[in-house]
């Protein structure tokens, strides 16, 4: 049997299925047996010394601090105490006096487990909830307490809300909005706080204000909390953080007006093709640039394909679709003539890029047409013209060849007869031939050198000096009754078959000089075995120009054997008779400095025709 | 001397010049003149043994068939003709390009400038009679 003044009180103690500890008139742990080192989770030699407060979630510090003085005086007290540390846990704690020769020296104290929460319990559980969500949402949430004469201090403030704003919360709490929101927002949400209060409505809106972490954009919602007697002396606050949300939409409209002032800036006509939907949009541009007003911007393909030049249509379709069903190719240019509204031809550069899908089908095709016509038809110019000087360059190389030779074949002869006649005496046939060879030597070498100032002034004058109605019929008249006496001559009739009302714009001199030209040849190439009959007929079309002809029934020529241009400069197609080769290239020349173009039919022995076509 | 010349050039003047001074020169007697190449093609395409001029005065610049063309319609006769025709050259032009050209053509035996002179006349039958011996 164990006796019992054998047992020390000590064991007991240490002994205790529960948390039994001993505190002193402050407060402060004096000694804790295992269990109560158990429940705070921590080595039970380290207990000792602390504060009893300390070990209890910060909530129910108070109440425990009644039952403390309560057992001092002498009672003893039993509460439900939540415990901090580790683990928190709902506990019965009984607090007892320690008395030591009658004297209260401090408490004494036993946790026990309360086993299942109570219905009161339960009831606390909500607010722990929402004190988790309060600080995980990322929406900024915060009460304001109304005092009076309208002030504000924040009684509540979320996590969100120091990392949204960048105040800690320590800076917040408690503190007036003065002392927390920066102007100019401070006096707009006083405002609004006391039109809150005031109206007791909820109040939104969005605002920036720039806290310390930087310009803050959101949707504030500020809600008056109605007490029972009708008063307002809290609101509560939310707000939803857009800033990132706001500068990207911000952003995105920087970047669309740069796109709108690009599209405007260029000239180009901006197209977008959902390729699947064959759907076509326009950009500005199109309208501007071509002149067709679309009566819904969004058309399709077949549409830009019936606008294009039948000629080139098909070649570029044909080229676009090549491309786009290839799966790797990107872009596609193409140049085609695009019709604009007023039916004219555009000439333009268009240049797209392919969008695909992973699996390289097309999606859609971003690009850009430009008028290039100007350019185009600068580049043309500039060809035309340096065919131009070429052909020039080459015909005065072939002038300045034929000239020589033309000149000095009549200058050769007379050389030669020259000579003949030193050397024969002066009543011998060769003396006599001889001297009149000479002269007509000389004549045809002061007619080579008239033809050539003739061809020189021809060549340098382009441009026809002034162009006017004329009157074709009496131009015709004219020159054949200058030439009657060669007409007469040669037993020959020009029959002039003119309408008398036919009239085209061109130069008088130049019509005259046609007509003598054609005239004379055709007198100098006449038959030798009919008399020559010269017609002059005329025809005038409208929309189409007058048609001139010029038949002869004289030797004509072998057009095949005369070779590609019977125009040309001191070419001769006419066998023995003499020609300088030059009427027709007069004749050509004038027709063209007017705008025609001359052709000729001829047949050997039957007549040749001459064509002139004025538009 | 017993010599069948061909005068081609269709500038009469020039041709009654030419032939008036072979005659003075005493060159040949047996002188035929052609104003077409192309009568003269056929003339000496025809032409049989002692028919065969030894020499032919072609001008260059001629219509419908030129000088050029004229030696071009020679070219498959060549092997009959060498050595037993001697073509002159007889031109107005001055140009050195007629004068390379016609140094291409083995049927062209020399390029002479119009109006021939008493010089060349003899020059070319002393060349042939050289050819001869």
């Amino acid at each position: 049997m164990l006796p019992s003044d054998r047992i020390p009180a000590h064991v007991f103690f240490e002994q205790h299925p529960d948390a039994v500890f001993t505190l002193n008139a402050a407060g402060e742990i004096v000694r804790a047996n295992g269990p109560f080192a158990e429940l705070l989770g921590c080595p039970a030699a380290q207990v000792a010394g602390r504060s009893f407060w300390a070990c209890l979630q910060p909530g129910e510090r108070e109440r425990a601090g009644q039952g403390f003085e309560q057992a001092l005086a002498g009672e003893t007290c039993v509460l439900d105490l939540a415990l901090g540390g580790a683990v928190s846990r709902r506990m019965t704690c009984t607090l007892f006096p320690l008395l030591i020769n009658e004297q209260v020296q401090g408490v004494q104290g036993i946790l026990q487990d309360v086993g299942p929460p109570s219905q009161a319990e339960k009831g606390r559980e909500p607010e722990h909830m929402l004190s988790v969500i309060f600080n995980t949402i990322a929406d900024v949430v915060f009460v304001l307490e109304v005092g009076e004469a309208g002030s504000f201090r924040f009684s509540f403030a979320n996590r969100a809300f120091t990392q949204t704003t960048g105040i800690p919360l320590e800076q917040i709490l408690g503190k007036r909005i003065e002392e927390v929101i920066p102007e100019p927002s401070l006096s707009m949400y006083q405002e609004k706080y006391r039109l809150a209060v005031a109206t007791q409505q909820r109040l939104g809106w969005l605002d920036t204000t720039v806290f310390p972490a930087g310009r803050v954009t959101g949707q504030v919602s500020i809600t008056p909390v109605v007490e029972a007697d009708g008063s307002c002396r809290q609101l509560v606050g939310i707000v939803h953080d857009q800033t990132s949300v706001l500068q990207a939409a911000e952003a995105l409209t920087v970047s669309n007006e740069r796109y709108k002032y690009a599209i405007r800036a260029t000239t180009d006509a901006i197209y977008d093709w959902n390729i699947p939907e064959n759907t076509l949009f326009w950009g500005e541009g199109f309208e501007a640039l071509f002149g067709h007003m679309l009566v819904q911007n969004v058309s399709n393909l077949d549409l830009w394909a019936e606008f294009i030049h039948p000629d080139d249509s098909q070649q570029t379709v044909y080229s676009l679709m090549q491309a786009v069903e290839a799966p790797h190719v990107r872009y596609w240019q193409g140049e085609y003539r695009f019709r604009r509204a007023d039916n004219t031809w555009a000439t333009v550069f268009d240049r797209g890029y392919v969008l695909r899908d992973a699996a390289g089908q097309p999606l859609r095709m971003i690009g850009a047409m430009q008028d290039i016509s100007e350019r185009k038809e600068a580049e043309e110019r500039q060809r035309r013209m340096a065919q131009e000087v070429f052909k020039q360059n080459a015909d005065l190389q072939q002038f300045a060849y034929i000239v020589s030779h033309n000149l000095r074949a009549p200058l050769a002869n007379a050389l030669g007869f020259a000579d003949l006649l030193l050397r024969t005496g002066k009543d011998t046939e060769v003396f006599d031939n001889s001297l009149k060879n000479l002269h007509a030597s000389l004549r045809e070498l002061d007619a080579v050198l008239s033809d050539v100032s003739t061809v020189l002034a021809v060549r340098d004058r382009q441009e026809v000096p002034q162009r006017e109605p004329v009157h074709l019929a009496g131009v015709c008249q004219r020159v054949a009754q200058s030439l009657i006496d060669s007409l007469r001559e040669a037993d020959a009739t020009i029959s002039c078959q003119l309408p008398d009302d036919l009239q085209v714009c061109g130069n008088r001199a130049y019509f005259h000089s046609i007509f003598y030209n054609l005239f004379s040849n055709a007198i100098k190439f006449r038959a030798d075995d009919r008399p020559l009959s010269v017609v002059v007929t005329g025809m005038q079309t409208p929309g189409q120009g007058s048609t001139i002809t010029v038949s002869d029934n004289g030797s004509g020529f072998d057009t095949a054997r005369a070779g590609t241009d019977v125009f040309q400069l001191y070419k001769r197609f006419h066998p023995v008779k003499r020609g300088r080769g030059i009427g027709l290239f007069l004749v050509k020349s004038h027709v063209e400095a007017m705008g025609g173009t001359v052709t000729v039919e001829s047949q050997v022995n039957v007549g040749t025709r001459f064509i002139l076509h004025f538009s | 001397m017993r010599m069948k010349t061909f005068l081609i050039d269709d500038d009469d003047l020039g041709n009654y010049l030419t032939e008036t001074l072979l005659r003075l020169e005493g060159f040949c007697d047996d002188i035929l003149t052609f104003q077409l190449a192309e009568d003269a093609l056929q003339a000496l395409l025809q032409a049989r043994g002692s028919e065969i001029p030894q020499i032919i005065f072609l001008d260059l610049n001629m219509p419908l068939m030129n000088g050029w063309q004229f030696l071009e319609a020679l070219a498959p006769y060549q092997g009959q003709l060498l050595g037993r025709c001697h073509i002159y050259i007889l031109t107005s032009s001055l140009a050195l390009t007629d004068m390379e050209k016609a140094k291409t053509y083995d049927l062209v035996a020399g390029l002479i400038h119009k109006p021939i002179d008493s010089d060349e006349i003899r020059a070319i039958r002393s060349h042939l009679e050289e050819q001869k011996a």
